[in-house]
């Protein structure tokens, strides 16, 4: 009986730590816009905190074209 | 002449299956959209249908083999594929029915297996296979994306916790819709792939199409179109077991599951360790609720992990029963197509007994079959699945004449 640990190991590996990270930015992101949404009400200057939001929610995006990229068998 | 009947025959059945296909698998990328409203039900299928055809489209490689190493290829005959699409087909309605999620993939391996157990004796499957393609990865694919969801839905609780959720939930509704877009997508390559394969090894087996080549443009078309639009009509009684059976789903909670869900799917699909898009779907929905600290229904869980169990076995029973119709000839596969067209009409008339579609898919967790065992909750007169006819505009002349 052939069972491939090691593929089964990176999955579960990789699986975790990447929706991990995902969340983790878009929650991040979602925060910092509330953040500086809040203090711009305020009068104060939000743009530096929203910028880092845009930084976050950038990278996820990313996130979001290489799963795109995985998808579409044309691309590699 | 009869050779072509019968190859029009298992097209036709192939596409039918595929329809079960989308309607089943319509809820692994849409249940949560749906449940957290992120997606009204008719925006998300539609959505998820045209992605699924796209999906299909993009999927230029097709398995070159449908056995999946279950049993020697060349034992595969024509009417056997018959068989193993209508045990496949039966045994996807039969769970749709009963509202449960169930991987296509093993219901039509099951079907095959059925067939060719029937064909060629059960010493020709290879029962290891199972083992490691079926139970193994059925046990895996909802821990690693229920670990992968748990962790994911604490972190954007703990990170968003003093964030309003005026404005978290509108991010995370967002986050949603792109990761569960992208469960459509990969759904799509992946599942319509397996429709042109069987149409395209039909075609080669029957001498319409030379050995070696690749599905033809207008089976690559069909298929996505079978798949698109077994999406579109959406499944609505997993939806709901997936939506709201399992547990109540909150809109950060469907993010963090989303995301769970995508990336196993996509780690699964690259990595090598193959795992079924529902059973990885309906872990992470679970993994969420035990992330978020909700009650998770686990009478819910049980009968689903039954039915996950049951499908392989389920879906052969049909298969093999339908194999020894499928090796009599055209008359055989006439009485098999009545058959499957009688199974269909009577699952369909049960299921209108407590019939749930886009309207009423949010409003309970319960998919009713037979009778209600607690009070109804969905109606069997609901207003709103059957809109009285609008009253027609009264006519100009006779308001005239009344004035």
């Amino acid at each position: 009986m052939h069972i491939d640990w090691a593929a089964l190991g990176s999955v579960a590996v990789v699986s975790i730590v990447s929706s991990v990270i995902f969340t983790i930015l878009l929650a991040t992101g979602i925060r910092l816009v509330s953040v500086a949404k809040i203090k711009s009400n305020e009068g104060g200057s939000g743009t530096a905190v929203m910028s880092l939001a845009y930084l976050m929610l950038g990278i996820a995006g990313l996130l979001v074209l290489f799963g795109i990229y995985l998808i579409v068998p044309r691309f590699h | 002449m009869t050779e072509l009947f019968v190859v029009i025959t298992v097209i036709a059945v192939a596409l039918i299956f595929d329809f079960t296909n989308g309607f089943h698998d319509s809820a692994n990328a849409m249940a949560g959209p749906v449940a957290t409203g992120a997606l009204k039900p008719r925006t998300a299928v539609i959505l998820g249908a045209f992605l699924n055809l796209v999906g299909a489209c993009l999927s230029t490689e097709v398995a070159k083999t449908i056995s999946g190493g279950f049993f020697d290829d060349s034992l595969i005959t024509v009417p056997m594929i018959l068989a193993g699409l209508l045990g496949a087909i039966i045994w996807n309605l039969m769970t749709w029915l009963f509202g449960l999620p169930s991987s296509s993939s093993h219901a039509l391996f099951g079907g095959l297996i059925g067939a060719v157990i029937v064909g060629a004796g059960i010493a020709s499957v290879h029962g290891w296979v199972i083992v490691s393609k079926v139970l193994l990865p059925a046990i895996v694919a909802p821990l690693v994306a229920g670990i992968a969801a748990v962790w994911a839905t604490k972190l954007a609780y703990r990170i968003t916790r003093k964030t309003p959720s005026v404005h978290s939930n509108t991010g995370f509704k967002y986050g949603q819709a792109f990761t569960s877009s992208m469960v459509a997508l990969a759904h799509g390559t992946s599942d319509g792939q397996k429709t042109m394969g069987v149409i395209t090894l039909v075609l080669i087996a029957a001498g319409f199409q030379a050995s070696g080549t690749g599905p033809q443009l207008w089976v690559i078309i069909a298929a996505g179109v079978a798949i698109g639009l077994g999406t579109y009509s959406g499944g609505w009684r997993i939806m709901r077991t997936m939506g709201k059976g399992i547990v109540e789903i909150e809109t950060p909670q469907g993010a963090a599951s989303g995301a769970a869900t995508s990336a196993t799917i996509l780690a699964s699909a690259h990595l090598g360790f193959g795992l079924s898009t529902t059973h990885v779907s309906t872990g992470s929905i679970l993994g969420s609720g035990v992330g978020r600290g909700a009650e998770v229904r686990w009478s819910v869980a049980r009968r689903m992990a039954y039915a996950w169990l049951l499908t392989l076995p389920g879906a052969a029973l049909v298969g093999g029963l339908a194999a020894l119709l499928a090796d009599h000839g055209v008359a055989g596969v006439i009485v098999l197509i009545v058959l499957l067209a009688a199974t269909c009409t009577v699952i369909y008339v049960v299921s209108r007994r407590h019939r749930i579609t886009h309207v009423n898919v949010t409003d309970s967790h319960e998919v009713l079959v037979f009778a209600a065992a607690t009070p109804p909750t969905t109606y069997p007169n609901d207003p709103r699945l059957d809109p009285p006819p609008k009253p027609k505009k009264a006519k100009k002349h006779k308001a005239k004449s009344a004035a």
